[in-house]
């Protein structure tokens, strides 16, 4: 083994280790734009529409005595049409659903869209969707589940890249924008 | 086309394959230790990471890497060697992978190795996620980010996993907890797939040469000291890096999968990842070669060929008639028709069909008949190695391929020797790159230290050359042709021997009468 190969192979070993190097920590682009992002993200139970009657007396004779409720209930859970808009534009609009193959599980939203930075007015609205079904007939529930209407309007102010959450609290069973997670003056929610 | 890709990575390989061996020599060539390598940076990936755990905190993961990243002495280095090995290890794997493939090392029986390969891949890269993960910065919350997207595209979870990540509560500790165990816990299950990756072989190697291995981890410890790694960011639920540090080696598919639809981007890794799976089912031919087959009156029960075999596929049973001796067996879905038994095998008992010992003898027969050896250097090169003696040393060289140096019967070169060539060379892989794993040790060991099925000690071994070369080392192999030419033309001339009877080459009885 000449010095020549021995420099060659020291040399060729160092260069690919420098490739290793330089490809474990290469910076990737993450998001090219410098817009903001508006990001909607909830969970809450939905609603339980239920159609309820009376079992007649000849049915519950006809049930097993562990089985005789008078009250034999049909029920589903609400759908709600979630909608926003930015400075005035319909930039989301669609259906939610309970979670699950049957939907009666707790619903979930999570929705980003881009905005531009710097003031924006915001509206969200989260209606139920009224169909021949959506008023119950059953009991009181028990759960609490996520009111029939919920609103936020407000004009937001957003900065470069910064990501402005607008979520369900159910303490006060309203939506509510939370801001700027490092700094600790914009912190918390703000219905 | 395909043939033409098959090609063209062979020969990407044997020019990387030269390369090395001019550099480092055929012993500690890192291309032909590649799955070794692997095994050597496993154990330095566990041996650190382990170290690293005992400093982390589930319940401020950012902060305590953080903290163990400032201490240049205790924390830093071992960091980077734990990080700088992981990318070693894919880089190694990736050319193990490729090595297999492009050598046809990966159907028929070998087909569980690839397949558990494969997993084993996947498994690194699953505990890649899972480490960067672990630190929470940038990096691990955009990896973090795009798995979970991708998980809710599947229909298994009511609750969408992404929203662990949007700000809306910290990011729950037991996330952190279940991410360390499955960092923790997908090591062990690879150490499980590796059994299966090398349960059929008879005698796996597990590390590398000695030197080679120090050599490696070494240059992971200086790249570990000499490039301190720097903390990236914390996880920021509320602000949008513009860009991220990404280790590439475990985050190559992030700026694509990041401009896909969710349920794209794992389409497209579903699908990479079962072509990868299949890809040697479906490129190379259905029909495997014929596995090797046992001639029972001939089989003296030696047992050489149940050890000689590296995939263990010959037992050696009771016979069922009267002989009193073992007879081998051998198991079909085990063999991968290596034909190294054929010349292990002192009475040419076993081979694969067509190339048994007998066979090798009949074919070197005619080739001697035809009168192209006398008094010429016979070359005899296995087709994978770098022989080929055409177009070399005029016309005193003349070539004989051999599907594979580990399979030529001693006799072979006898014969050639006794047919009247002035010498014999042979050509076989460096003993590394073997398609066969043990095939280049075994033939030197039957040429020069006695091993079963030897050469035998009246073949003047003056004669008698034994060399190594890959596909890239021409110029080496064509050095070692003109010295060994060098040396014949000091001997007397050869001299052809009367009787070239096969039959008296292959009893051993019959070959201890006429001697």
């Amino acid at each position: 083994v000449t010095a020549t190969t021995r420099i060659l192979s020291l040399a060729a070993a160092c260069a690919f280790i420098a490739g290793v190097v330089w490809l474990s920590s290469v910076p990737i682009t993450a998001h090219a734009s410098s817009a903001a992002l508006l990001r909607l993200a909830w969970s809450a139970r939905p609603e339980r529409v239920e159609d309820c009657r009376q079992r007649s007396a000849e049915e519950l004779a006809n049930l097993p005595q562990h089985m005789r409720q008078p009250l034999a209930c049909e029920g589903t859970t609400a759908e709600y049409r979630l909608q926003v808009r930015a400075a005035g534009a319909l930039v989301v609009d669609r259906v939610v659903r309970g979670g699950g193959m049957r939907h009666d599980r707790r619903l979930y939203v999570l929705e980003e869209v881009p905005v531009p930075a710097g003031d924006t007015d915001i509206q969200v609205r989260f209606d139920r969707v009224e169909t021949a079904r959506s008023a119950s007939t059953g009991p009181p529930q028990r759960i609490e589940s996520v009111p029939p209407h919920l609103d936020y309007e407000q004009r937001i102010t957003f900065r470069t890249r910064e990501v402005v959450l607008i979520t369900y609290t159910p303490d006060v069973r309203a939506l509510a924008a939370v801001q700027g997670s490092s700094d600790p003056a914009h912190k918390g929610p703000q219905p | 086309m395909l043939r033409n890709v098959f090609r063209l990575l062979s020969a990407l390989l044997s020019a990387a394959d030269a390369f090395c061996n001019r550099l480092y020599g055929k012993r500690f060539n890192p291309l032909y230790q590649s799955g070794t390598i692997v095994v050597t940076l496993y154990v330095v990936l566990v041996a650190t990471g382990l170290w690293l755990v005992v400093f982390y905190r589930v319940g401020a993961p950012w902060e305590s890497v953080a903290a163990l990243t400032a201490n240049p002495w205790i924390g830093n280095w071992v960091r980077g060697l734990h990080r700088y090995s992981s990318d070693l290890a894919v880089v190694a794997t990736a050319v193990h992978a490729l090595r297999m493939f492009a050598q046809a090392r990966s159907t028929g029986a070998r087909t569980q190795a690839w397949a558990s390969g494969c997993v084993l891949l996947l498994l690194l890269f699953v505990c890649g996620w899972t480490g960067y993960v672990m630190v929470w910065d940038s990096f691990g919350q955009l990896l973090a980010r795009e798995g979970s997207r991708m998980i809710d595209v599947l229909p298994v979870l009511s609750e969408p996993t992404t929203r662990a990540f949007t700000g809306e509560q910290p990011v729950a500790t037991v996330f952190f907890f279940l991410n360390l165990f499955a960092h923790i816990g997908v090591p062990l299950v690879m150490g499980g797939v590796f059994w299966m990756h090398v349960k059929r072989l008879q005698r796996p190697l597990l590390l590398p040469p000695r030197p080679l291995m120090w050599t490696v981890i070494g240059a992971a410890t200086a790249a570990a000291v000499l490039r301190p790694i720097v903390m990236a960011p914390r996880a920021d639920a509320f602000t949008l890096p513009p860009t991220v540090p990404a280790d590439l080696f475990f985050a190559f598919w992030l700026p694509l999968s990041h401009r896909l639809s969710a349920g794209h981007a794992l389409l497209a890794a579903t699908a990479f990842g079962i072509g990868f799976l299949i890809l040697p089912r479906v490129t190379r031919p259905r029909v495997a070669a014929a596995p090797s087959v046992v001639d029972e009156d001939l089989c003296v029960g030696c047992v050489q060929c149940a050890i000689d075999c590296p995939y263990g596929a010959i037992t050696m049973v009771r016979r069922a008639d009267d002989r009193a001796d073992l007879v081998a067996r051998v198991d079909s879905h085990l063999c991968v028709s290596c034909g190294i038994c054929a010349g292990s095998c002192a009475p040419m008992g076993v081979g694969p069909p067509g190339r048994s010992g007998r066979d090798q003898l009949e074919r070197v027969r005619t080739f001697v008949s035809s009168g192209v050896a006398a008094g010429r250097i016979v070359v005899v090169g296995c087709e994978h190695a770098g022989a080929g003696a055409d177009g070399r040393a005029g016309t005193r060289i003349v070539s004989y391929p051999v599907d594979c140096g580990g399979n030529l019967h001693t006799s072979v070169v006898e014969l050639l020797l006794r047919g009247g060539a002035a010498g014999v060379m042979i050509v076989a892989c460096p003993p590394r790159d073997c398609r066969h794993r043990e095939g280049p040790r075994w033939l030197e060991e039957r040429l020069y230290k006695g091993r079963e099925a030897e050469l035998q000690p009246r073949v003047d071994r003056a004669r008698v050359r034994y060399a190594t070369a890959g596909p890239g080392d021409r110029h080496q192999l064509a050095a070692a042709i003109d010295e060994f030419a060098a040396q014949i033309r000091s001997l007397n001339p050869a001299q052809a021997s009367a009787s070239l009877d096969v039959e008296a080459e292959c009893e051993p009885a019959i070959i201890e009468d006429t001697a």
